[in-house]
């Protein structure tokens, strides 16, 4: 546990989360929404809705009542006939970043929870940069003093309130969910970053982030020591989660079913979310967080 | 052993089970394990068990040991023991409890024995003989252990002396095959070859020393079994008779001999029935002996023991039985006209002392006293001289010169009789010496079924007993006196003048009439047949012995019974239900046998072999101790093991 909680001090500064250089790639990248959400501000991303702008949209027929600044003299000069011209209407986007803070993240080298954090960081940077209003919020209590963050500037709010989020805080995922649609109503970008390791199991949790109409992306943070354990003989386990003990004669043939069970755990996870729309990307600790970002969520289109 | 042993593997299985000390482990989530293992628990006995690496060794340990307990080997060039012949005394010595723990002698030689044939090789062949009196072949030469085992459970000790001879003949038979034609016939090959065998002789050397024996292919070796050191008081002789002169008085004779090493002192007991009449102190060193008496009076039939107080190696011979039959004076009518040698005959010293005689003449029958002396059962023998009743009296008859009424015939006509045969044996011509004998006129007689002839003449029997209902008749073909046309008494024979004659009739009196002897009941030694003939037909008679065996037998047409099982020293009552018929006595009386110390040598054939008191070398075992060793490494392992993982 020592060595632990020395890790988890090393990976507090705040410089850890991003590199600079991680920082400069992420200003280049925008996050997509294959949604198009109404914002509350007017942003640098186009609506379908229309409205005020310098866009051109389309034309439609008036009706009585129609704003008669909207209407195209030019054409009714033309063909004698009203027609309002309807512009494009440029809004803002929600980026919502829900980390699993329980204690199962705080586990693997580095931990999940830092990785989670880093991919946090990473996302609401660059929604930052695109002017969208981004929340990165841990599920559980901390949640809900989480800063709703605009601009650029916010960077060092956003990274001090992931900084000051620790492991421990042990709401199942349908708990945290429930918490923070609660508290967020509206619409957009809402990026779940957890293991999923939910004895309760993670399927109302996200149904109720589908039902809010969001535009759902799963992180689903895994440690190699997870996916392949180094773990052998007579063996009594301990969920550091709840306590809960397991003994356990670990041999090839428990390892071999160990396996079929996670990939199963993993396909079952693909299946849900591909059937709801929801995009699931796997993550593993190992892999570099820029990596992730800049190739991993780039194929996955969740930012380009 | 074996069933704690096949618990051992069973054992350390269940303690992989119950292996409580696990290493606890911290992980993220037990919730993938709980799934991996979910549908396990179904078989989670054996998933528990698969691939142990330590569990198959530790199997594979004990299996070994296992495996190492049934003593695996080939069978190298081993130097076995060859040809053996077991020769195991069984006579009455080798009872002697000289060994450790009171352990007879045919004990501590049946286990020594026992060791020889764990002891053989498959190549190895072996035979195994008793001897007592007699030699028997309990097993001969096979190299299955297992049979020879079963012979050596089923020998048994026996009372009898010993005769070696008959054991060594029987192994001289295989070892030493006779030429079975001539010598010096080229054509003619022997059937067998010699088979040079051991001969194993387990003996107290309680035998004299064998000469007219030659070993030949015998390689002799002579087991001392016991000591030389011994205590033993030995009745040697017991008889007991009544006096001539007063038959109620009984005199007991006994030889006490000491037959140990060591100077002895008892008190010796009679009793008789049962119950202690007399006792006298004996004090004896070694070799010495000394004659008791003892006098009582007693008129019934009596069993007589003796026995030696004190307890001794040898228990057999402080026992000591003699049995007397009963006294009784018999009763006697005589129906005759007149017979004066039959008169002397019945008032001999001897004869007159056993029997009261009434001598009526023929007219005697026809009246009622008769009648009513017949009912009475008085008469133990009515004599007919030269007459006959109308009707068989129901008692035992004696006829002189006539028939009796039912079932006899004359055969053939009165002509001079010349004797051929006589049944000596019969106990009514004992001593009875006939072929002197002249008989002017005789007939031959011929009686009913079961007629025995004991006199044979020239044309017949003469004289014939024939059984009737219980009693017997006497026939005799001719008269001893006859009437003359003159009336007056006139010899038909010259018998009466001969020594024979007397002796006969008191054999009448003694066997027809059933008065006892004087002297006592004959002794015989175990395991001899005993032949008796009894006087009174029986269809049934049981044999008692002293301590309540009961045997029941049919005696045969004449009378004969065989009694074979005489192994116990006892007195053996014949009894027809209540009556006692005969009496006879089983006792050791063998000073040879008595002599219990072990002799340092023998000699068989010509040779002096010495004794051999030690064993075969006999394995001792130690794998039990290696066995727990084992255990308790395999314990250690574990120990260690399991705190290492920990």
């Amino acid at each position: 546990m020592s060595s632990t909680v020395s890790r988890s001090r090393v990976t507090t500064g705040p410089d850890a989360l991003l590199s600079p250089e991680l920082l400069a790639r992420l200003e280049r990248l925008e996050l997509v929404s294959r949604k198009v959400f109404r914002g509350r501000m007017k942003g640098e991303r186009r609506s379908r809705r229309k409205g005020q702008s310098v866009e051109f949209a389309d034309f439609r027929n008036y009706v009585a009542g129609d704003d008669l600044r909207l209407i195209d003299w030019n054409l009714y000069a033309r063909l004698d006939q009203l027609f309002l011209k309807l512009y494009q209407e440029e809004e803002d986007l929600h980026l919502f970043t829900l980390v699993d803070a329980s204690e199962s993240m705080n586990f693997g080298t580095p931990t999940k929870l830092h990785v989670a954090k880093q991919l946090a960081a990473a996302l609401g940077y660059v929604g930052l940069c695109r002017a969208d209003r981004v929340c990165v919020s841990a599920l559980g209590p901390p949640g809900r003093h989480a800063p709703v963050l605009r601009s650029r500037s916010n960077l060092w709010k956003m990274l001090d309130y992931l900084d000051s989020v620790e492991s421990g805080h042990n709401v199942s995922l349908h708990d945290g969910v429930k918490d923070f649609s609660i508290r967020n109503s509206g619409t957009g970008i809402c990026v779940l970053i957890s293991d999923l390791m939910d004895k309760a199991g993670y399927e109302s949790a996200l149904r109720m982030l589908i039902g809010r109409r969001m535009d759902v992306f799963l992180m689903h943070v895994l440690s190699p020591e997870e996916i392949d354990p180094p773990l052998r003989g007579d063996r009594r386990l301990i969920d550091i989660e709840d306590n809960d003990q397991t003994e356990i004669t670990i041999n090839q043939y428990v390892l071999r079913r160990y396996h079929e069970t996670v990939k199963s755990f993993v396909a079952d996870i693909k299946t849900f979310c591909s059937r709801r729309g929801i995009v699931y990307i796997p993550v593993s600790t190992e892999t570099p967080v820029d990596v992730v970002v800049t190739k991993y969520l780039r194929e996955r289109g969740v930012v380009r | 052993m074996w069933g704690l042993l096949a618990a051992v593997p069973v054992g350390i299985v269940l303690l992989y089970f119950l292996k409580l000390r696990r290493e606890p482990v911290e992980v993220p989530s037990t919730y993938l394990w709980m799934r991996t293992i979910e549908d396990l628990h179904v078989n989670s006995l054996l998933q528990r068990l698969r691939r142990s690496l330590l569990l198959l060794l530790q199997l594979l340990v004990v299996g070994l040991a296992a495996l190492a307990l049934f003593r695996p080997g080939l069978r190298g060039e081993t130097s076995g023991q060859g040809r053996v012949v077991f020769l195991l005394d069984t006579s009455a010595s080798m009872n002697a409890t000289d060994g450790d723990d009171d352990q007879s002698r045919l004990e501590t030689a049946k286990e020594r024995i026992g060791q020889r044939i764990e002891a053989m090789t498959d190549e190895d062949t072996a035979m195994l003989i008793t001897f007592s009196d007699r030699a028997e072949v309990l097993q001969s030469f096979t190299s299955d252990r297992g049979r020879l085992r079963t012979a050596l459970d089923r020998v048994r000790a026996t009372n009898r002396p010993t005769d070696v001879q008959g054991a060594l003949r029987a192994a001289d038979g295989l070892a030493n095959p006779r030429r079975s034609s001539e010598l010096g016939d080229v054509n003619d090959v022997q059937v067998a070859d010699a088979m040079p065998a051991t001969l194993m002789l387990y003996s107290d050397g309680g035998f004299d020393a064998v000469t007219e024996f030659d070993l030949g292919n015998l390689m002799p070796e002579y087991q001392a079994i016991g000591s030389a050191e011994v205590t033993n008081l030995a009745v040697v002789a017991f008889s007991a008779q009544r006096n001539i002169e007063d038959p109620t008085q009984i005199q007991a004779f006994a030889t006490i001999a000491n037959a140990g090493t060591t100077p002895a002192k008892s008190s010796v007991s009679l009793s008789i029935a049962g119950e202690l009449v007399d006792a006298e102190a004996v004090d004896l060193e070694p070799g010495e002996q000394s004659g008791l008496s003892f006098a009582f009076s007693e008129d019934e039939a009596i069993t007589i023991k003796l026995v030696i107080d004190e307890d001794d190696n040898l228990a057999i011979d402080n026992i000591a039985y003699a049995g007397l039959t009963p006294i009784k004076t018999v009763s006697v009518l005589v129906v005759t006209p007149g017979n004066r040698p039959l008169e002397l005959g019945l008032s001999t010293p001897k004869a007159s002392k056993i029997c009261l005689t009434k001598i009526v003449s023929p007219d005697f029958l026809d009246t009622d006293d008769y009648a009513n002396r017949m009912l009475a059962g008085v008469d133990d023998l009515v004599i007919f001289d030269r007459c006959a009743p109308e009707t068989m009296p129901p008692t035992n008859t004696f006829f002189i010169g006539r028939l009796p009424p039912l079932g006899w015939s004359w055969d053939g006509e009165a002509a001079p009789v010349v004797l051929v045969d006589v049944d000596r044996a019969h106990p009514l011509l004992r001593y009875v010496d006939l072929f002197s004998l002249l008989i002017f006129e005789g007939r031959s007689v011929d009686g009913p079924a079961g007629t025995a002839a004991l006199v044979e003449g020239d044309r017949g029997t003469v004289l014939a007993i024939s059984a009737r209902d219980g009693y017997q008749d006497l026939v005799l073909g001719f008269e001893v006196v006859s009437t003359g046309e003159d009336g007056g008494m006139q010899a038909n024979t010259n018998w009466y003048a001969e020594r024979s004659w007397p002796v006969f009739v008191l054999n009448v009196l003694r066997f027809l009439a059933g008065a006892a002897e004087a002297t006592g009941a004959p002794s015989y030694r175990p395991g001899e047949t005993v032949r008796l003939r009894l006087e009174n037909a029986t269809d049934e008679v049981t044999v008692q012995t002293e301590n309540g065996r009961t045997d029941t037998m049919k005696p045969s047409r004449s009378g004969i019974i065989e009694v074979v099982d005489t192994e116990e020293p006892s007195n053996y009552t014949i009894a027809e239900k209540d009556r006692v018929l005969d009496l006879f006595a089983v006792n050791l009386f063998d000073r040879r046998e008595s002599e219990i110390a072990t002799t340092p040598e023998v000699e068989l054939g010509y040779e002096t072999v010495q004794g051999v008191t030690g064993g075969v070398e006999k394995r001792r075992e130690y794998w039990r101790w290696l066995l727990i060793g084992m255990l308790g490494l395999l314990a250690v392992e574990w120990w260690y093991y399991g705190k290492r993982i920990a």
